[in-house]
This record gives structure tokens, C-alpha cells and sequence, in this order.
């Protein structure tokens, strides 16, 4: 159970449950800040960009972009593989921590699965868009048509990641929303303006707070949280065989799926690191997001990017093990010391050593440093994509095949389209949703008062006794 | 009309040992309404779920059907030969079958959620005490069975620290 000398509280400045719920739901209440209105706008511009690049992919084709035959794979399968990636940190969060029953996910897994609803909105654009004729998406339902019927390909890894993106935006969609439930109830019966009432009445769903509600509340959370733990691990994975399972030179390789997998919640947990610390400094949660949680989110980096880092070596290390020529020239001479060196050493720097600072304490309290790390972290993720997207097609087996590639700036447009989606979504969520899930702040609030926990006959510390003595 | 007694409470302790000495009293609790889930109380006041079986039952339909599925698309339906390989390929449908029983599980767990919990779009919530969702935890407590003793009731819910107690009158259906 939670130890209160080893992790610190998580609470700072003893508030009652009634202050909880006040200092949560005052950015909502409160008059639209200025900087808020700016960063709006700021997005929604960028989001514009994005909005006239699809106008002009969707109305042109494909031949708008950089890709040729050779690449044909550019900054789009990059920015799908980074968006996916940064959207595992919100079910990563909430699932492993919920099962590991760690209490000091509850301030932060609300803004991790709204980052994640919003990433995974602005990754499935790029498989959408590169398809050419988007408004045929739904050929790749498996539906009775009357081709036939001609069904999909079930055995293609692209069709997997079909199913398994539009699973990943359900579920931890609707994990976000259920979670949400209880918290829009709050603001229900705390706020006084009528419109909120109505607006936030609707969206409770009828929500009291009732034993029978709470009970099944629960059960579901961990249905969902045990199901959507399998889901995690597998929808990376299945992203991992896009690439794995075709046969081009650094691709062709078992060590993907794991490494996908830790790469994302890399990168996810470094944009949830990014979004706490502005929620903190923005919206003075100081005493919601202490820094013990940011101390945590450090710590768990560390050990990620280790792991990132031996995933790396272990890759040059197959290259030259496996004895391939082909390996050996995509690793050796067009990654690490060739053309796209740059790249290579921009992604080994960014995950696998800065973010060995983390094991300094210093590092890890200062808020500005972390800020700057974890979004190096993430500029390190998105050119660990580059490398192996471009790097692999750009040089494949037949130097007749070979050739370069730059991206359009309908391309960059497009990424910053999605960009400015995201922060606009996150902006979106602050102002208008509880960033902090209230009802489970709530409940562990009770373990910051030691007294009541030895007072209390609450089940749990029961449970801890009879471990206790077990031991 | 019901008639309901409500004691309201500022912290779960209270609530709990209140809890205990009302029923052992021979009352009957209603309904216990609190910021979050208390499983004390959950335990207590005899609730108990299958959602979680439902779950394993979606979940062994799901992967059933979604092989089936796949099974008669590219073997019954229209079997494609692509290089020789058997039409039935199965390790490679085994993917689709994980993610696609797990988007099933969740959205049948979440209507069984709905319909269990009475939890859904535009349902108007019947509200005892608006507090409950606040920083209040409230004990309603039938009033209307024969032999209760209001007096002696309120006396056990002040004692352990009930800052409130109250007679709610809800002319709509029982709780």
C-alpha cells in the first residue's frame, strides 16, 4: 500500500474534499484567459494549414507530396507512427498504473487520456489522406459488397492496423469519457450558471454517486483497464509489422514489436510529462501535480530510455552479428555514418542519453529542465521514426532502385496541420473538462492523513495488516 | 411517498461506523451516495457485480465470431489463392481476432455498464443530496418500514459524526 514517508503526499496543503473539487473546477468557471485565447488562435491557424494541405492532397493526389516510387513512405507513415506513439502514454498511464495500483497516477491519467483521444484523432488522418481517395476509406470494412463479395486481406498488416487504430480511438475514447462521468456530475451540482448545469447535467448521464453505480463504476474500470493493457502492447506491435513484416534491409526484424512498444510509451510519457508540467505552471496545480509526480515520470523515463538505448544496440549489434551485407551498409554507412547521420545521431542523443539526466536529482527539480528535456524526447522520438522509415526505403537492396527524398511543403504542412489539431484539443480540454480526475484524487486524499488511515477499519488496511503479518 | 431519513456526513469514517450500528439496529439502508467509491460500503451494503464475468462471455463470443468471420470470408466465401498458402491462415487471423474480440468486450461491457447502472445519455438524475458529488457522503435510511424510531436513528448518526440529518421526501420512484 501507499507508503507517505517514501512518496511523499499527494496533496500538498491539506484540503478538504470540498477544495479539491473547487480548485480543480476553477479553471472552468473562471473568465477565459488571455495567453488561453492567443494559443486558440495560434492552433486553430496552424490546424488551417493543415485543413488547406488535405484540400490540396485530397483534390490533387498524392503526387503533392515528396514520395516516389522508391520512398514510398515519407513524412506521412512517420508523423502516423509518432502520433500513435505519443497516444500510448494515456492508456499506458492509466492502465498499468491502475492495475499496479499505484495511487499517484489519479492526478495525471485525466490529461494523459485526453492527449491520447487527441493523438490518436491526428494519427489516423495520415493512413486516411495517403490512401489518395480518402472518401473510399470504407472499402477496408470487411462488408458484403457486391465485388464479389470481395473481402479485405485479413492476412495484411495494414489491415490489422486498420483494426486495430479505429479499436485503440474507441476504447480509450470511451475509457476517457466513462472516467469523466462522475467528475461532470460534480460540476453538475457545484456550478451556478444555468447553462453549465444543463450542459454538464447532459453529459453525467444521471450520475449520483450511488453504492450501485460505484460498484460497477469500478468494475468497469477494470474490464476495461485489463482489456485495453493487451490492447497497448498489441496495437504497437501491430504497427511494428508494417514495417517487420515486409522485406526491406533494417525493417526485416524480430526486435520490432518490443521496441515499438517501449518507444511509444517513451515518447507518451515524455508529452504527458510536457503537458503536466503547463498544467502546472499554467493553471497553478502545484498542489495536485507535486513534484513527486514529476520526480516519478523522471524516474520511469530513466528506465525507458535505457531500455530505448539497448534496443538501439542491440539493433547495430544484430546488423553486424547477422553478417548481411545489406544490414551492415543500412546500419554502418547510410545511418550511423552516412547521409542521414543526423538524423541517427539526433535520436540517439535525444532518447538515449539526454534523458540519462534524470538520474540527477537536481535535473529532475527543476521544472524548466524537465520541460525541455521531455520535449527533446519527443523531437528525438519523431527522427527515430525518419530513421527507419526513410533510411531503409530510400536504400534498399537494388542501387538501381535507389533514390532521395525530400518532403513538399504540403507534407510539412500537413504535420503542422496535426500539430496545431493536438494543441488546440489539449487547449479544449483545459478549459473546458476537469484536467485532474477529482473523484479519484478524492480517494486517495485519505492516505495523506496518517492518523485516519490507522483509524480507519477501511478493507485495505486490513489487506495491509494480514500482508504484513504474512511477511 | 417515500420517506427517507438522511444523514450526511464529512468524512467516510463516520459513515462507515454509522453504517454498521443503523443496520445492526435493524433499519434499512436505502442507498449510500459518496464522492468515490467507499468498498466498505460497497461490501456492506450487499451489491455485488458480474460485469466482469459478462466480460469473459463477450469476450469468447467475440473471438468465436470474428474467427468464424474470417473463416468463411476467405475459405467458404471467396477463397483467393495468394503463392499456395492455405486459405485458412490461421496464426495470421489470430491478430485481428485479439484486437477486434477487445473492441467488442468494450463496447458490450459498456452497454451492460449502461443498462446495470441505469448510467445513460439524458437520464435526469434523481438526487437525494447534490453534496454526494461534492465533499459529502450521505446515508439514506428507509423511514417508512414499521417500527422505526426516527429519534433513536438520529441519535446513532449524530454520534458518530453525522453533521446533518434530515427527512427527504421524494414524491418519485423508489430510489
Amino acid at each position: 500500500m501507499y507508503n507517505l514517508k517514501i512518496r511523499g503526499r499527494h496533496i500538498i496543503g491539506d484540503k478538504s474534499l470540498g477544495q479539491i473539487s473547487g480548485d480543480i473546477i476553477a479553471p472552468i468557471d473562471a473568465k477565459t484567459p488571455l495567453w488561453w485565447s492567443a494559443a486558440l488562435v495560434v492552433s486553430l491557424g496552424l490546424f488551417g494549414w493543415g485543413i488547406y494541405s488535405m484540400y490540396i492532397t485530397v483534390t490533387q493526389g498524392i503526387g503533392t507530396w515528396g514520395v516516389n516510387n522508391t520512398v514510398g513512405w515519407g513524412w506521412a507513415i512517420i508523423n502516423f507512427v509518432w502520433w500513435i506513439g505519443i497516444g500510448h502514454a494515456g492508456t499506458a498511464f492509466s492502465i498499468f498504473l491502475l492495475i499496479l495500483r499505484q495511487t499517484w497516477r489519479t492526478a495525471i491519467n485525466r490529461a494523459a487520456e485526453a492527449m491520447t483521444v487527441v493523438a490518436v484523432g491526428c494519427a489516423a488522418l495520415f493512413p486516411l489522406l495517403h490512401m489518395g481517395r480518402p472518401w473510399l476509406f470504407f472499402f477496408i470494412f470487411p462488408y458484403p459488397n457486391t465485388r464479389g463479395p470481395l473481402w479485405v486481406n485479413f492476412n495484411s498488416p495494414l489491415f490489422w492496423d486498420f483494426v486495430a487504430i479505429s479499436a485503440y480511438l474507441l476504447i480509450s475514447a470511451s475509457f476517457w469519457y466513462f472516467g469523466m462521468v462522475p467528475d461532470f456530475a460534480t460540476i453538475r451540482d457545484t456550478t451556478k450558471s444555468k447553462v453549465k448545469k444543463a450542459v454538464y447535467g447532459f453529459f453525467s448521464f444521471g450520475w449520483t454517486g450511488s453504492s450501485r453505480e460505484w460498484l460497477r463504476f469500478e468494475a468497469l474500470s477494470f474490464v476495461l483497464g485489463g482489456i485495453a493493457a493487451v490492447l497497448v502492447v498489441s496495437v504497437h506491435s501491430i504497427v511494428s509489422t508494417d514495417f517487420a513484416v515486409s522485406v526491406e534491409p533494417g525493417w526485416h526484424t524480430t526486435i520490432f514489436p518490443p521496441y515499438f512498444v517501449v518507444g511509444a510509451i517513451f515518447s507518451g510519457f515524455a508529452m504527458v510529462l510536457t503537458l503536466v508540467t503547463l498544467m502546472r505552471k499554467l493553471y497553478k496545480m502545484e498542489s495536485f501535480i507535486t513534484d513527486s509526480h514529476v520526480d516519478a515520470v523522471c524516474r520511469v523515463l530513466i528506465f525507458i530510455s535505457l531500455i530505448m538505448g539497448t534496443a538501439y544496440l542491440t539493433e547495430i549489434f544484430m546488423a553486424w552479428y547477422s553478417g548481411s551485407t545489406y544490414e551492415m551498409y543500412t546500419f554502418f554507412k547510410n545511418r550511423i555514418f552516412g547521409e542521414y547521420a543526423f538524423q541517427f545521431w539526433a535520436m540517439f542523443i535525444c532518447n538515449a542519453i539526454i534523458p540519462q539526466l534524470f538520474w540527477f536529482k537536481t535535473v529532475r527539480s527543476r521544472l524548466w529542465i524537465v520541460f525541455i528535456i521531455s520535449i527533446l524526447i519527443n523531437i528525438g522520438m519523431w527522427f527515430e521514426r525518419f530513421n527507419i522509415v526513410i533510411t531503409s526505403l530510400s536504400h534498399n537492396y537494388i542501387p538501381a532502385n535507389w533514390a532521395e527524398y525530400s518532403p513538399t511543403i504540403i507534407e510539412i504542412g500537413l504535420f503542422v496541420g496535426t500539430l496545431g489539431m493536438f494543441s488546440a484539443g489539449v487547449l479544449l480540454f483545459f478549459r473546458y473538462i476537469p484536467m485532474i480526475a477529482i473523484s479519484e484524487v478524492k480517494s486517495v486524499a485519505k492516505y495523506d492523513k496518517e492518523q485516519d488511515l490507522t483509524r480507519s477499519l477501511s478493507h485495505e488496511t486490513s489487506e495491509k495488516s494480514k500482508t504484513q503479518a504474512q511477511h | 411517498m417515500n420517506r427517507y431519513m438522511v444523514g450526511v456526513f464529512n468524512d467516510e469514517f463516520g459513515l462507515v461506523k454509522a453504517f454498521d450500528q443503523v443496520k445492526a439496529g435493524g433499519n434499512k439502508i436505502d442507498e449510500v451516495f459518496t464522492p468515490y467509491p467507499i468498498h466498505d460500503v460497497i461490501v456492506k451494503m450487499g451489491r455485488r457485480t458480474r460485469i466482469s464475468h459478462a466480460a469473459f462471455f463477450y469476450g469468447i463470443f467475440g473471438a468465436a465470431s470474428l474467427l468464424g468471420f474470417m473463416y468463411y470470408a476467405s475459405v467458404i466465401s471467396w477463397p483467393l489463392n495468394f503463392g499456395g498458402k492455405p486459405t485458412n491462415a490461421f496464426p495470421s487471423f489470430l491478430v485481428v481476432s485479439i484486437v477486434g474480440t477487445i473492441l467488442i468486450i468494450t463496447i458490450l461491457t459498456l452497454l451492460t455498464f449502461s443498462i446495470r447502472a441505469k448510467i445513460f445519455p439524458g437520464k435526469a438524475a434523481v438526487i437525494i443530496d447534490p453534496r454526494a458529488t461534492n465533499d459529502k457522503f450521505i446515508l439514506v435510511i428507509d423511514s417508512n418500514a414499521p417500527g422505526f424510531q426516527p429519534e433513536k436513528v438520529e441519535q446513532v448518526l449524530k454520534e458518530n459524526g453525522a453533521s446533518e440529518v434530515y427527512i427527504h421526501e421524494n414524491p418519485h420512484a423508489k430510489l
